[in-house]
């Protein structure tokens, strides 16, 4: 019964507003992990404390269960690998499904009639994309995780640049509350409105973001190209992203809506220095919209063209099929990590992730290569166990990502695809 | 057993190199041609290329020891994938094979010597004589190392001075070829020059290009775009665009016990070099109407690779291939789980072999490494309607099928555009005398004089 999943999604949404101090602690808790007093990188346990693995188990297996009896296209999956309700007894061993799979199969336990709204997966228009259908009750609860994670990562700087300021002592845990009630951002997002994307869930969060921080629906400043593509209008942009005044700036968008930017800004020899305190969140791969730049490449161009520190940019990973996503942000990053560029994704407590070795399908130890496998409590009326085909090399509870599986996805005429491949 | 700094390429990999050193490069190589090489009759290098590949194919040879010890480290194939390509590219280079390659392509084996005139010249008062070019330079690929080694076996028969350039941490193999020449000829091996870099270095290709006469090169659509609009006009440029293969088996053929065989044919297909050459297929098409079903196929065949694994295990992939392939698994999964029509067959804990059955016919490129599609059609017809995508791409056709009706199968392909069709179990193995994607591979080395008496 559906209402056996809103009833779980009624407490779910409790167990999140009770890990929001967690959440946006969780540079007080990294702290932690690193006496290893909380957290053993071994187990992959997250530095959360109590009985919150406990928990997580519990619920995990509620869902699948759930899923299992509400979700025919996942069961139908599960059985085919005989696991079952009846066989799995920890959330690590739940089926994940492919991202493909929502390409083809409508992974979800809701009816024709009650899905009101669909995610999409970007991606050339040639392919199918991924569907990932909600109603409002399952947006709620995608909201609910989308928020408090946001606001840790952009109020953990809050806190540390204002913490004299505001009065604020050292690991007093802060209400993302403040981010709003301050209104301390003036918003700029780099990519079209949700009129004119209404089935990308990356918009849709966006202008979630951009309400909690009362900015008006001027904030976007991307539009739709000739072919429905993502571009920018380039004078209304850099027209928003003058500074205005000593209030800082957030801005958010897409990896190449950023390499388009910094490309034309350069070519126009433009430089700007927005106020202290701005922050920069990027996300997504580049599928060809842009060039392609490392990270450390793309952070050190925005820094020299927006004036804003690598300690003020945050990565942002998620992906339509998921309700929950994952951040990277330097100013949050354990002291003497030995990442490659310093910065690892961690989800929300509400959703764990697993490296797996694409070669013998087991999680991977520390420091080493395979596959993101995410398990997100808030995919409540889809699946909730997610097999992505991007690759990431895992330290501790977090991930660093190096890429997308290539040649993925069958193709039926391109040889480009092999032509590229060693030669 | 190590190699010694000989060639550019087996400098240490944080030497550098400079398009100064490569012109001072291309200068030497010219002069030791003129000195070394131009010289020599095709007899000494009929003799010369097939005493070295008997060689290469003794247990005990330096060179193959060296190959089958470090070649699974540094190239990912294991050492029986290595031991058969080895055997089965050396064995080709016989004196008899190599002398029925000069006359196929020129007509005549003195033809690089002297202007001769077979009988069906002489009739018309007529004589030609073959030049190969002076300096040939190859861009090698780097998948397999087969097209390295032929390309500069037939440029140690037309004399020119060679230069193969490997991409990055590609030039094992053909490193290992040009040192073995090295040692049984110094001054031929003074006529050859091995060297790696990322493709696309502009300042170093320059200086190759304007010391070339003419350019082999391997390599995507792209790729070839590239050198050739970097190429001096009057350079000759023989591309090598990226091909796909594919088998088909008649229902006519696979009976009784020959069905056995042509299953092990097809694992031959789908193991050598890891199925990572041209010639390596990516589907089998399988006729539907015979005694075994094209899924009973299917399964056959993974039961034949699961065996060959433990003979000839495919060796180690890097993170992204395991990752291409068990992405690529999981999305067949599914798919299986919800219809019949796709069912798939895969190594245990490992992505060391993968069958996928559909009964969708449409051509689908694998991602190689020993993952074979089958999929079942009701005849040649459908699986060349199925292949419409890749026609005029495909390089060679493994087939399996009845006497009586292979002759018009192949006709039927000829047409259609497939420039090799040869039994299953041989696809990566063509004769020496194979015209390489449709075009004679010595022959459009040289140029000719003609003499009209």
């Amino acid at each position: 019964m559906t209402s056996d999943l809103s009833s779980f999604a009624a407490r779910l949404r409790e167990f999140i507003a009770a890990s929001v101090p967690v959440a946006a602690d969780a540079r007080r808790l990294d702290s932690k992990a690193e006496d290893g007093a909380h957290f053993d990188q071994a187990k992959n346990e997250p530095p959360h404390v109590g009985g919150y693995a406990e928990k997580f188990n519990r619920l995990a297996l509620e869902l699948f269960n759930l899923q299992f009896a509400n979700n025919s296209a996942y069961r139908i999956i599960c059985e085919a690998r005989r696991l079952t309700p009846l066989t799995v007894s920890h959330w690590s061993q739940i089926p994940a499904v492919p991202t493909a799979a929502f390409k083809e199969l409508e992974l979800t336990s809701l009816a024709p009639v009650e899905r009101t709204r669909v995610f999409h997966s970007s991606g050339t228009t040639a392919q199918r994309p991924s569907r990932h259908f909600h109603h409002a009750e399952s947006l709620a609860v995608y909201e609910a995780s989308l928020w408090p994670w946001f606001a840790a990562h952009v109020a953990a700087d809050v806190r540390r640049l204002n913490s004299s300021a505001a009065g604020l002592a050292s690991g007093v845990e802060v209400d993302p509350g403040l981010l709003t009630s301050a209104a301390t951002y003036r918003t700029v997002v780099l990519t079209p409105s949700p009129a004119q994307a209404p089935n990308s869930s990356l918009v849709h969060m966006f202008d979630f973001v951009r309400q909690e921080l009362r900015a008006d629906a001027g904030a976007f400043v991307g539009r739709l190209g000739a072919v429905g593509e993502w571009a920018l209008d380039f004078d209304a942009t850099l027209a928003a992203l003058t500074p205005n005044g000593s209030r800082p700036l957030l801005v958010l968008g897409t990896a190449f809506s950023f390499v388009n930017l910094l490309d034309e800004m350069s070519a126009q020899s433009i430089r700007l220095e927005l106020p202290t305190n701005s922050r920069v969140l990027e996300t997504g791969g580049y599928k060809g919209r842009s060039r392609e730049l490392p990270k450390a490449e793309l952070h050190a161009l925005i820094t020299e063209r927006f004036g804003v520190p690598a300690s003020h940019i945050i990565c942002e990973y998620g992906m339509s099929e998921l309700s929950s996503q994952a951040y990277d942000a330097a100013s949050l990053k354990s002291e003497g990590q030995s990442l490659k560029s310093g910065r690892a994704f961690r989800f929300p407590p509400w959703a764990r992730v697993q490296i797996i070795s694409p070669e013998t399908g087991r999680e991977v130890g520390e420091g080493e290569t395979g596959l993101v496998r995410v398990f997100d409590l808030a995919n409540v009326f889809s699946v909730l166990a997610i097999q992505t085909e991007d690759l990431a090399v895992r330290y501790g509870d977090g991930f660093e990502l190096i890429g997308r599986a290539p040649y993925a996805e069958p193709r039926g005429c391109s040889l480009m695809a092999v032509g590229s491949s060693r030669a | 057993m190590n190699l010694p700094n000989y060639f550019l390429a087996d400098l240490p990999s944080e030497a550098t190199l400079s398009p100064t050193m490569l012109a001072e490069a291309c200068g030497t190589l010219k002069r030791n041609r003129e000195q070394y090489l131009a010289p020599r009759t095709t007899e000494h290098m009929v003799k010369f290329i097939a005493n070295l590949a008997e060689g290469w194919l003794q247990a005990d040879h330096p060179f193959r020891a060296l190959a089958l010890a470090q070649g699974p480290g540094k190239t990912g194939f294991g050492r029986p994938t290595l031991e058969r390509g080895l055997d089965q590219f050396f064995g080709q280079l016989t004196r008899e094979n190599l002398r029925a390659l000069l006359v196929q392509e020129l007509g005549d084996v003195k033809r690089l010597d002297a202007l001769v005139a077979p009988p069906g010249e002489a009739k018309f008062s007529r004589a030609a004589i073959a030049t190969g070019p002076e300096f040939l330079v190859h861009i090698a690929a780097g998948n397999i190392p087969n097209p390295t080694w032929m390309s500069l076996v037939l440029g140690l028969f037309t004399r020119s001075a060679q230069f193969v350039k490997c991409g990055r941490g590609a030039s094992f193999l053909p490193r290992l070829f040009a040192h073995s020449i090295y040692e049984a000829d110094h001054k031929l091996g003074a006529c050859l020059e091995i060297a790696e870099w990322r493709g696309g270095h502009a300042a170093l290709e320059a200086e190759l290009f304007a010391a070339a006469d003419c350019v082999t090169a391997t390599g995507s659509d792209e790729t070839l775009a590239a050198i050739r609009s970097k190429l001096p006009v009057r350079t000759r440029f023989l591309a090598h665009g990226h091909r796909v293969s594919f088998g088909y088996v008649t229902a006519e053929a696979l009976v009784g016990q020959a069905a056995k065989k042509i299953v092990a044919a097809a694992a031959d297909d789908v193991g050598a070099w890891n199925q990572l050459g041209c010639l390596s297929p990516h589907v089998i098409y399988v006729q539907r109407g015979g005694e075994f079903a094209p899924e009973h196929f299917a399964q056959l065949l993974a039961e034949e690779l699961e065996r060959r694994e433990a003979r000839e295990p495919r060796g180690d992939v890097p993170p992204e291939v395991a990752a291409s392939i068990t992405s690529r698994r999981g999305i067949y999964e599914v798919r299986a789980a919800h219809s019949p029509d796709t069912r798939m067959w895969h190594s245990q804990k490992s992505t060391a072999w993968t069958v996928v059955y559909e009964a969708d016919a449409h051509f689908a490129m694998s991602c190689l490494h020993r993952f074979i599609y089958v999929k079942a059609v009701a005849d040649l017809s459908v699986a060349l309607q199925a292949a419409d995508a890749v026609r005029g791409q495909v390089s060679t056709v493994g087939l399996a099928a009845a006497e009586e009706e292979a002759q018009v199968i192949t006709e039927t392909l000829a047409r259609w555009g497939v420039a090799r069709v040869c039994p299953l179990g041989q696809m990566q193995n063509p004769p020496l005398t194979w015209r390489h994607d449709g075009r004679p591979a010595l022959g459009d080395l040289v140029t000719w004089t003609d003499w009209e008496k």
